[in-house]
């Protein structure tokens, strides 16, 4: 609205004077109030009655932040999912608008719901609403410098977004992000139900239960993971101490129910530090690192699992029913050597290894319908060939979204770059005039991306006096959780995202490092990588 | 960017004009401590010794050590420290399986020569999956097949059994026994148990398992700390087979002290335990002063050794030898008429002229020259591109009432096989002579 207030005069607007002015080619029109201070505040409809809020200081210098929040539920559950009634946020939850203001950029976002009044995993709508609110921005604002930023879901939404809208944004901002696509995760989460019900419960049904549209399918998904969360709470109760009651082989085994479920997490690559478990420290009762694990296993798998039902259960909005098979699943392949080596006594040894894996390979698998699982696998079409920086931030230990998501992305990015740096090599070689030489120079490729990781300290995890993980303990300051990052460490993330839509480049890493040091917990190991996603297609 | 798409010339971490850093991961607290954590100490002072003759090239070793508890989740954090923080040059000696697997697939990744691990675990030594990372033990398969065949023949009228614990280490074994033709009865003659769980249950049903089907030769591959508490156990419950026979990395005679002394054991007692207990060794025995390596070394342990326990034992004697090979692969790579492979030839050997370390050259020069690196062991190295791992030989031995172990038959037999299929026979290869300086020669 800067431009609106330079045409009409500062002193008439100083007032909170509600005013209308022109929307944007789809979108209805914003209604404004600016304050006392001169902060404008706008709200409006895009076309698909989704609402938006723009906000822009009075200092605004000419950047505008687009936010992109996570996934939105359409259907209560209570104590658990609640539905959004409007616009719920306008930055990053840790970080105050007030500052975002205060440093002068322009903010704007947008409720997401797609046609149908679905909020779930409709990427392919989110990507048309963010251009519609970006229309509108720049409709009413002079727009220097863009950046596009979001977190979890919205990563599936910014990376199509910038390839097929490249001049709508200067800068890619990816917090947490499922990118490129939900479905690699959501084979893992599916898995983890089918697991459960071979090891724990034969009635879980997991993803083969979904795919009914509206709410019967959401309370249907919903009755699922109350399932698992029974046998968390029984777990929480005995750390899984008790020996396997199913299957039926392995009755008797003395195999604990604690290993199957270490064996879940692994298999599905759930992280072995949690809030609370650090996967090292002991006690009388905790006895052994990979015991520690398998208690972070338990205490992350309730949200990780909560994903899976109701990811997979919007995802099978999409896909229709039908959409996860396992036919083909090589259990063994999935458990990685390392993990076995270093969690083999939370695993009850090789000798209940291969028990485990054995009865799983053998147990009936869930076969799928084909057109749903190709489906699934198609969700994103994106090629990662955008130019335009990208600035990537994930947990070390994000129980949602794994942080393998971030390490996917950056390998479809660096493949693309690998590409076009051949391509420019050879120009430049065969190049034998001098426009050539030039013309190979304007081949050489950048690669604009940066990966940042929130770590975990090396050790957190208290006990009480009895020698049981103290739950009530303060939780790791860093790199645990989802979207849950420290205001220093969101903050030295929008900084660098602001100066990569100046710059047109994420930074060198001695630029990247003068952010990192004042962001305790930020990896300063530029080359750090996670463990890789289960699935990757 | 594969290994070999890395220009040689390029400027590595941790090499100076004055300086190589290397970086080591152990236990030095804990558990799996006792004995394994004397192998840093003596490695620092063969460095030590190097340096004082003026080191290699002009550059001083500075070995940065890093204690993991022997938990995996502080090798990955170490690790890391080691490599953004100390900014190492290659990774040297780390010791443990279940630790270093941990780890073993990023430092490849980030292509940092992962030198000398104290682990026979074969997978590690697969260049077509490790191209960075080299042996310092013969693999847990070669040694089983050389000792297995050994008890094979010694004692074929006798029911022999195995105590293992279910990880790769004994997976490995196991393996090699196989291949020598041993195998067992699950529940009846072999026994396992879940490593980190010989402390508390104290392998008492295993012991008793073996006892009662009667098994009269008890092999046990396994740590240290689970041999100490099988003996003791055995002794316990009246469990005396007719020989214990003992993979070499559970076998150190001042660990096994060390750990049966934590539990009220008198030394004298558990030297008695230790009498005629067999196990194979690859390099000769810490207590043969006879031999010019072991002399050479314990000269300069008495002389540079700062650590707190500097008994010369197996432990000091594999980071002895390993600060040795270590030097030699250095100084190699730094020879300016060390033939590269084809590829790097050229760029390493300008390197070397102008006194350059770098990453690629030095694990060319592993992959090129690996055979040539002199060491106190009676096989040569086996480093190669298809192969990193270390020595294809044993002898086997026995513990004397001073715990020393003897050569059984009182001549040293090296017997040599692989980790395949090979057959397991008497090596012919003649171990270099240590030079007066006790300096490799590369």
């Amino acid at each position: 609205m800067r431009k609106l207030i330079a045409a009409l005069g500062a002193a008439a607007l100083l007032s909170t004077t509600a005013i209308a002015i022109a929307p944007s080619a789809n979108a209805a029109a914003p209604t404004c109030t600016t304050d006392s201070k001169g902060l404008e505040t706008c709200t409006g409809k895009l076309s698909n009655g989704a609402g938006y809020l723009i906000k822009v200081p009075a200092k605004y210098n000419g950047t505008f932040f687009y936010w992109n929040h996570g996934v939105r539920f359409t259907y209560p559950l209570a104590g658990v999912v609640t539905v959004p009634k409007g616009v719920e946020e306008l930055t990053p939850s840790n970080v105050p608008e007030k500052q975002m203001l205060l440093s002068g950029y322009g903010l704007a976002t947008y409720d997401r719901v797609s046609p149908g009044g679905l909020r779930g995993w409709d990427a392919a709508a989110g990507v048309e609403m963010l251009k519609e609110l970006i229309d509108v921005v720049k409709a009413n604002y002079t727009v220097k410098k863009g950046v596009v930023y979001g977190s979890s879901l919205a990563g599936a939404i910014l990376t199509p977004f910038i390839e097929k809208y490249p001049t709508y944004a200067d800068a890619v901002g990816i917090m947490a992000g499922v990118t490129p696509s939900i479905g690699q995760s959501v084979q893992s989460l599916c898995d983890a139900f089918y697991i459960l019900s071979v090891f724990a419960d034969p009635t879980i049904k997991g993803c083969a239960a979904m795919g009914v549209k509206g709410a019967a399918g959401f309370y249907a998904a919903a009755a699922e993971f109350g399932k698992v969360v029974a046998l968390l709470t029984a777990w929480g109760g005995n750390l899984g101490a008790p020996g396997l009651e199913y299957p039926a082989a392995l009755k008797g085994s003395g195999i604990p129910q604690r290993s199957a479920l270490l064996l879940t997490g692994l298999l599905i690559g759930l992280p072995a530090k949690s809030a609370h478990m650090d996967g090292i420290t002991t006690s009388a009762v905790i006895p052994e690192q990979s015991i520690n694990a398998t208690v972070a296993i338990l205490e992350n798998f309730g949200e990780a699992i909560a994903t899976g039902t109701f990811g997979g259960q919007a995802i099978s909005e999409i896909t229709g029913p039908g959409f996860y098979d396992n036919t083909k699943t090589n259990w063994f392949s999935l458990l990685d050597p390392a993990d076995s080596g270093r969690y083999n006594l939370g695993l009850s040894g090789d000798g209940a290894i291969a028990g485990m894996l054995g009865v799983l390979s053998l147990a009936p698998r869930v076969t799928g319908d084909p057109a749903a699982v190709a489906k699934l696998k198609a969700l994103d079409k994106s090629k990662f060939d955008t130019t335009k920086p990208v600035v990537l931030l994930s947990n070390e230990a994000d129980r949602l979204v794994f942080s393998g998501n971030q390490a996917l992305y950056q390998d479809k990015a660096r493949a693309v770059y690998d590409a076009k740096l051949a391509i420019y090599e050879a120009a430049r070689d065969n190049a034998a005039t001098s426009a050539e030489r030039a013309a190979a120079a304007k081949l050489k490729p950048f690669f604009n991306v940066a990966s940042l990781y929130a770590m975990t300290p090396e050790t957190y995890t208290k006990y009480t006096a009895a020698g049981l993980p103290d739950f009530a303990a303060a939780i790791a300051p860093s790199g645990v959780g989802h979207e849950s990052f420290t205001k220093k460490q969101t903050m030295a993330w929008v900084k660098i995202l602001a100066h990569a839509a100046d710059t047109g480049k994420v930074g060198t890493p001695g630029y990247l490092q003068q952010y990192i040091k004042r962001a305790p917990g930020l990896n300063s190991d530029l080359d750090y990588r996670p463990a890789d996603l289960k699935y990757i297609w | 960017m594969t290994l070999a798409e890395i220009p040689a010339n390029a400027a590595d971490p941790g090499v100076s004009a004055t300086e190589i850093v290397l970086g080591m991961q152990l236990p030095e607290t804990g558990a799996a401590s006792p004995g394994y954590n004397k192998v840093d100490d003596a490695m620092r002072a063969y460095f030590d010794y190097v340096n004082s003759k003026g080191g290699i090239g002009g550059k001083k070793i500075r070995l940065e050590v890093k204690d993991d508890g022997y938990k995996a989740g502080l090798t990955i954090s170490t690790a890391s420290s080691l490599i953004n923080k100390e900014k190492v040059f290659a990774f040297i000696g780390s010791i443990g399986t279940q630790t270093h697997i941990a780890v073993i697939k990023d430092i490849n990744r980030r292509k940092i020569p992962d030198v000398f691990v104290n682990s026979g675990f074969s997978d590690f030594y697969k260049p077509s999956v490790y191209p960075t990372s080299f042996a310092a033990l013969g693999t847990y398969v070669t040694e089983a097949k050389i000792l297995g065949k050994y008890l094979k023949e010694k004692y074929p009228d006798k029911k022999i059994g195995v105590l293992y614990q279910s990880d790769d280490f004994g997976r490995n074994s196991l393996e090699g026994f196989a291949k020598a033709g041993l195998t067992f009865e699950a529940k009846k003659t072999s026994a396992d148990f879940i490593a980190g769980t010989q402390g508390s249950p104290g392998l008492a049903s295993q012991m008793t398992q073996l006892k009662a089907n009667g098994v009269e030769i008890v092999i046990i591959a396994a740590v240290s700390s689970a041999t100490a508490v099988a003996l003791l156990t055995a002794s316990a419950i009246g469990y005396k087979p007719e020989k214990w026979a003992v993979i070499s990395v559970g076998a150190d005679a001042t660990t096994f002290q060390t750990i049966a002394g934590s539990r009220g054991v008198p030394a004298a007692m558990s030297a008695a335990m230790l009498n005629g207990l067999i196990t194979a060794s690859h390099a000769p025995a810490p207590g043969d002063t006879s031999d010019e390596y072991v002399a050479a070394f314990k000269k300069i342990n008495d002389d540079f050794n700062k650590g707190a326990d500097k008994r010369f034992d197996n432990n000091v004697m594999q980071g002895m030898n390993i600060g040795y090979m270590a030097t030699g692969a250095l100084m190699g790579t730094l020879n300016t008429k060390t033939v590269f492979s084809a590829k790097n030839n050229k760029a390493c050997q300008a390197n070397a002229k102008k006194g350059t370390l770098t990453r690629v050259c030095f694990i060319d020069y592993l992959n090129t020259n690996g055979s040539k690196i002199e060491s106190a062991a009676f096989t040569a190295l086996q480093y190669s591109t298809t192969t990193h791992e270390a020595f294809s030989g044993f002898w086997i031995g026995a513990y004397d009432a001073t715990t020393v172990l003897q050569p059984i038959g009182g001549t040293r037999v090296v017997y040599t096989t692989d980790s395949g299929n090979g057959p397991v026979t008497v090596s012919n290869y003649k171990r270099p002579a240590i030079a007066a300086d006790a300096l490799p020669k590369n």
